[in-house]
């Protein structure tokens, strides 16, 4: 057995009946079936509507780093100030 | 203003795209196939491919994939169109009650961004996460498939690569991650992007590949648990995933390009390659287990399994059968075999698919000289190029004849003769005054007797009845003759004398009329006929019928009984129905005029029972009758043919049909539920009746005045399609009357070897009868040096490398053969034909406009016209003229020749010194590649400066521009309609109008061509030709006025009608339409408006002055409650010029109308 036999055997199956009665008129194999045309005249109403996010490439990169930045610059900010909440004084003095 | 009606005659054949899965339920196995701007929905099933369901798309179908997202049982189905409305369809409902469903839809174009030049790309994340769409350069847009929201926010991502040849989604990444092959100037890289859903852009790259293969074009992401891609190349493949690399260059695969490939198993382990020479391999990934358990590649085997059209896309369906689409050729339906065929293939054609795509030119002949035209289509390309020859009608291809002059009537029998009880072994033919008996001999005829049978009387009827008996009808009386001893079981004879003149007989009952008495009769016992009933008619009778047509009968006509019999009156002009046995009268329809009904039956369509009755003068009426009161109603008329017409019912495929015998033989059908008439190729038939014997099963008899045909019958469908294999691409078509021949340019790939030129395949330019070549060598053209020796040899072409050589064929109209081939030189590339006579010259010769390709020029310097004649068997050059440039177009123009070379139009006449001279030439072009005329003027397709009217100045002798469209508009057909209105088609798929204003006051206006008709086609036009496809005298029975006939060949292999309209009328169907657009909803809710509208890179214009006939065509198909909504408030025209309103048989008898033009 050759190589492409090889590669040819146990090719899946997902119903094995299926093509098992396929009949070709050894006349002609040309095939003439043609589906019937499907109309819809029914309004379904769609569920999902794709939109295009209008922001600019360039905008929404800005706003990201400005975000990236604030928010690093937040975050050693909450550093300091948690430091330093850490470090409040007692006010209640009078126990 | 223009007023323009364009349908579709013939639907677009190449598949662009194919997809596998479980669609319509989720046991299911779909296969989807696209084509252009359809999509159709087959089921795997076991006896094959079942046809569900054709669905349009408003839109040029860009990318189609299916995707099974989550714990979706069923396969959703995304489609993005070429002007970018992406929708993800479902499929809910069974059968007839199949809807399909647009989940979600938007149009996903930015405002700005160069669309990519390796086109549009979309990609579905295997995890179904995200769809990626390149549409733009430097721009990945992404979809996140969010099932929950009812706003899907699309969002653009920069990708740094400009230059993307393709781009997929790996399998098994945590965050969605393509790999794209991407160009710079060093060559090309694969390189991997995962992309951060977050942050909306570009996170890392995980795994690179610089300086891959320079060809490299296609990814093959491969499931896990082997993840990674296949890069494809020219000469290699390579697998790749980030830590493995397996890179192979197999010679099997450099001999051409891999163009698409289908995945074989769910692991991904196995794929299916096609390439542009037709071969299909086998590619094997060869896995190794590691230590630790994981799996990879270590190994890549691709093997050759055989050969296949040229694929477009290639699917794998079930059970080692696979599709094959293409978009050259004829798409198939294959199996892989195991073991090979002697051909050493291992694949074989189970189906084929006709594909007409692309059209490249087409020249409309009537070769059977009936007034009816036949379509010649240079189809296909490389090895699939072909002619075919499309016929509206049914053709009859003729077994067996007889010269037999005078038959009045012809039956087959079952006699018994040769030992198999049902098939037909005799052909009764009755003259006047007797009856002749005919033996089938197998394919042998012998005259015979049949001892019981009447001889010296007409017959009027015989045929099988019973079990074993043959009951024959004639003047004097009725008789049973057995099969067995071929002897006369008993008789019947009407009273008094009488003779019979008009019979009817089904299988045990029989009517016979003797001028006003009628006659019914019942067989008894198998062994007689005895009388049951007799009336008086109120007027002789001129035809009669009982065929059974009780539903459910029609699968066996033997068992059931007619329960009504037809009949049609002298002198009233009726046909009427009656009750059987009683001969009660129930029904009347006066016919009217003074036309006698020639012949009745009664006949059971797709379940519809039908009543035709054909008149005297050729034209026919039809009737529905109702199943259960079997009243009529819908009355219609048709005119068939202009002689007395006799009808025959005979079955084809299970199916009932009628044949029509008059002076047009006509069978009459149904489809989709409506009556469908088509012309039989055959000048006359008298009589007719169906035969199937061993020699010639499932075959008509037919009897014309002096012979008679035994034939086969084409399967019943509208339009026919002959094929004529090329083997190699044909370019441009003529025909020649006087020699009865074609002449066809065609180029075939040879490969340049150390020896010379080979051809790649044997094709029809090698294959010829007799060859001769045009040689550089006392040609008019010294060949440059540089790039030619010689003629023959391989020139300053590396070996191995392939190059097109063109080719003059001569073909017989009639076999089809090719008779002669002539080969051009060497680089010269012919692109133009025309069959004319040339001055005072009475020879027809072909014209061949050529151009010397040097790939070093940017165009064509050099060219030939060349003149050749076909006479006696022989090809002789008869003439030669060098030109400076390419000779796009050629065109007959009073004796002269019209050429369109490089920029320039120019004339040249004939001299009698057998010379072409140059008399006149046009420039002003860029390109002048389309040339049409009419009387003294020339309409100018330009490559990109729209189209220019000229006229040429007898007197001067020279050409004036008398206008111009000032539109940028890139050509690709042009055609005159009338004097002052001209047809364009251009290379973003739409159609346009123009008009010349030669009463506009300005001289600039009256150079300016109006734009008046815009329309979006949404396929490209590659050839117009004015002719039609049905019968003339059909055109004149109808009542739709519409002017003129252009047809349309395009890329996709689809054949179009565009005829122009009366104002009026126009207006009308505007309306119609206006309100079709409306009842119908459109799958991916893309408005008909907007699909229509002319639009190009630059503009988008609103459809103008053109009505979409497969619109308004669509009508037919509706519901009647959906007819009857559109029809609502509609005004018509009554004739007098009155308003009134429409009804719904108003409107279907127009559109069935204006669907007879094609």
């Amino acid at each position: 057995m050759t190589a492409t036999a090889e590669f040819l055997k146990g090719l899946p199956s997902y119903n094995e009946n299926n093509f098992t009665r396929f009949h070709s008129d050894a006349s002609s194999k040309v095939s003439v079936k043609r589906p019937s045309v499907y109309l819809p005249t029914k309004e379904y109403p769609s569920e999902q509507i794709i939109v295009t996010e209008k922001t600019n490439i360039l905008l929404r990169y800005l706003h990201q780093q400005w975000e990236r930045k604030n928010k690093k610059r937040e975050s050693a900010n909450e550093v300091e100030e948690g430091g330093s909440a850490k470090k409040r004084p007692r006010l209640d003095t009078s126990v | 203003m223009a007023h323009n009606y364009v349908v579709t005659a013939h639907k677009q054949t190449a598949v662009t795209s194919c997809v596998t899965g479980n669609f319509t339920s989720p046991n299911d196995l779909n296969l989807i196939v696209a084509k252009n701007y359809r999509l159709e929905i087959y089921l795997v099933t076991p006896e094959g491919l079942r046809p569900l369901k054709e669905v349009g798309i408003y839109g040029k179908i860009a990318v189609m994939k299916l995707y099974k997202s989550g714990n979706d049982k069923k396969d959703s189905l995304f489609i993005l169109t070429a002007r970018y409305n992406a929708m993800i369809l479902e499929c809910s409902g069974e059968g007839e009650n199949m809807e399909i469903i647009t989940r979600t839809q938007g149009n996903v174009a930015d405002k700005i961004g160069k669309p990519s030049e390796t086109g549009i790309i979309a990609i579905i994340d295997p995890d179904c996460r995200v769809i990626g769409l390149r549409l733009y350069d430097g721009l990945l847009k992404i979809i996140p498939l969010e099932k929950d929201s009812s706003e899907i926010k699309a969002y653009n991502i920069r990708i740094e690569e400009l230059c993307i040849q393709d781009i997929a989604f790996l399998y098994g990444c945590a965050n969605p991650t393509v790999v794209i092959i991407h160009q710079d100037a060093h060559g090309r890289h694969v390189k991997t992007r995962e992309i951060s859903l977050r942050d909306k852009e570009f996170a890392k790259t995980s795994w690179k590949q610089d300086n891959v293969e320079t060809e490299a074009a296609m990814l093959l992401p491969v499931p896990e648990p082997y993840g990674g891609a296949l890069i494809i190349g020219q000469e290699s493949i390579t697998y790749h995933n980030g830590q493995n690399y397996v890179t192979i260059a197999p010679p099997i695969i450099k001999q051409s390009t891999v163009t698409c490939y289908g995945k074989v198993d769910p692991n991904g382990s196995r794929y299916l390659l096609g390439d542009l020479a037709g071969h299909l391999f086998m590619l094997v990934l060869e896995k190794e287990e590691k230590m630790d358990g994981t799996v990879t590649v270590r190994d890549i085997k691709i093997e050759l399994l055989g050969e296949v059209s040229i694929p477009e896309c290639l699917t794998y369906l079930d059970n080692g059968v696979v599709f094959i689409g293409s978009r050259f050729g004829d798409s198939q339906l294959v199996k892989l075999n195991v073991t090979p065929d002697d051909n050493n293939s291992y694949v074989t054609v189970m189906e084929t698919f006709t594909n007409l795509a692309p059209i490249v030119d087409m020249t409309i002949v009537d070769l059977d000289r009936q007034g009816q035209g036949q379509l010649v289509t240079c189809s296909g390309a490389y090895k699939e190029g072909s002619l075919r020859i499309i016929r509206n009608g049914i053709g009859i291809h003729e077994q067996a004849s007889i010269d037999l002059p005078g038959i009045k009537g012809i039956w087959a029998l079952k006699m018994g003769s040769s030992g198999n009880p049902s098939v037909d072994d005799t052909v009764v033919l009755s003259f006047v005054g007797q009856t002749r008996v005919l033996m089938l001999n197998g394919e042998e005829m012998e005259e015979t007797e049949i001892p019981g049978l009447t001889a010296d009387q007409q017959t009027f009827f015989c045929g099988n009845v019973g079990k074993d008996s043959v009951l024959q009808i004639t003047t004097g009386s009725v008789r049973l003759i057995s099969v067995n001893t071929k002897q006369k079981l008993s008789e019947w004879t009407p009273p008094d004398g009488k003779m019979l003149n008009v019979v009817a007989c089904n299988h045990g009952q029989v009517l016979c009329a003797a001028g006003r008495e009628l006659y019914y009769l019942e067989m008894e016992d198998d062994t007689q006929v005895v009388l049951k009933t007799h009336v008086t008619l109120d007027y002789e009778v001129a035809c009669l019928d009982l065929t059974p047509i009780s539903i459910g009968s029609q699968q066996n006509t033997t068992v059931s009984k007619a329960e009504v019999c037809a009949v049609g009156l002298w002198t009233d002009i009726s046909a009427r129905l009656l009750k059987l046995p009683t001969l009660e009268e129930f029904h009347k329809e006066p016919l009217g005029g003074e036309i006698i009904p020639r012949s009745i039956l009664m006949a059971l369509f797709e379940g519809t029972p039908y009543l035709l009755v054909a008149l005297g003068d050729g034209s026919l009426f039809y009737f529905s009758m109702n199943p259960v009161t079997k009243l009529l109603g819908d009355r219609k008329k048709v005119t068939l043919g202009t002689q007395p017409t006799v009808l025959r019912p005979f079955r084809s495929q299970s199916t009932v049909n009628v044949f029509a015998c008059s002076d047009r033989p006509t069978v009459i059908y149904s489809s989709n539920h409506k009556l469908v008439f088509s012309n039989v190729n055959l000048k006359e038939v008298a009589h007719m009746c169906p035969l199937n014997s061993e020699a010639y099963p499932d075959s008509l008899v037919l009897a014309t005045d002096t012979a008679v045909t035994i034939g086969t019958i084409d399967e019943i469908q509208k339009l026919h399609i002959r094929t004529v294999p090329l083997g190699e691409s044909p370019r441009r078509i003529a025909y020649q009357e006087n020699t009865q021949t074609f002449g066809v340019i065609t180029s075939r790939v040879d490969i340049v070897e150390s020896s010379g030129l080979t051809p790649a395949r044997q094709s029809a330019s090698t294959q010829a009868q007799s060859v001769s070549s045009s040689s550089s060598l006392g040609s008019a053209i010294k060949a440059p040096v540089s790039t030619r020796d010689s003629c023959g040899s391989g020139g300053g072409a590396e070996i191995g490398q392939e190059i097109e050589v063109y080719n003059l064929l001569i073909v017989d109209q009639h076999s089809f053969a090719v008779l002669h081939a002539h080969q051009f030189m060497q680089n010269e590339y012919a692109l133009s034909i025309v069959s004319t006579r040339l001055g005072d010259d009475v020879n027809p010769y072909y014209v061949v406009g050529t151009a010397l390709v040097v790939p070093e020029e940017s165009e064509p310097k050099q060219g030939r016209i060349v003149l050749f004649q076909w006479a006696d068997g022989k090809l002789t050059t008869v003439a030669e003229k060098e030109v400076k440039g390419a000779c796009y177009s050629l065109v007959d123009f009073n004796s002269k020749i019209l050429a369109a070379i490089n920029n320039v139009v120019r004339l040249y006449e004939w001299t009698a010194e057998k010379e072409l001279r140059l008399e006149c030439s046009n420039f002003n072009h860029i390109i002048a590649l389309y040339l049409k005329r009419k009387g003294d003027f020339i309409l100018v397709g330009d490559l990109m400066r729209s189209i220019t009217l000229l006229q040429y100045k007898t007197m001067e002798g020279s050409f004036e521009e008398m206008a111009r469209d000032s539109n940028p508009n890139w050509m690709s057909a042009v055609e005159i309609l009338d004097d002052d209105t001209f047809l364009g088609a251009e290379n973003s798929f739409n159609l346009f109008v123009c008009q010349k204003d030669s009463a506009a006051t300005t001289e600039e206006e009256r150079q300016q061509l109006t734009e008046v008709g815009r329309f979006h086609l949404g396929d490209m036009v590659n050839v117009f030709r004015h002719g039609s496809l049905v019968m003339d005298h059909a055109a004149e029975t109808l009542t739709t006025p519409t002017q003129g006939c252009v047809l349309f060949g395009t890329v996709h292999g689809a054949i179009g009608v565009v005829t122009q309209l009366p104002s009026e009328f126009y207006h009308f169907l505007s309306e119609v339409q206006t309100r079709m657009a409306r009842v119908i909803k459109p799958v991916g809710k893309i408005e008909h408006s907007f699909w229509r509208s002319f639009a190009t890179e630059r503009k988008v214009e609103p459809c103008e002055g053109f009505i979409d006939g497969d619109l308004i065509e669509s009508f037919l198909d509706l519901s009647s409650d959906k007819m009857k909504e559109v029809a609502t408030g509609l005004q018509m025209d009554d004739g007098s010029g009155m308003k009134r309103e429409a009804t719904v048989e108003d409107i279907i008898k127009l559109i069935e109308d204006l669907t007879r033009i094609h």
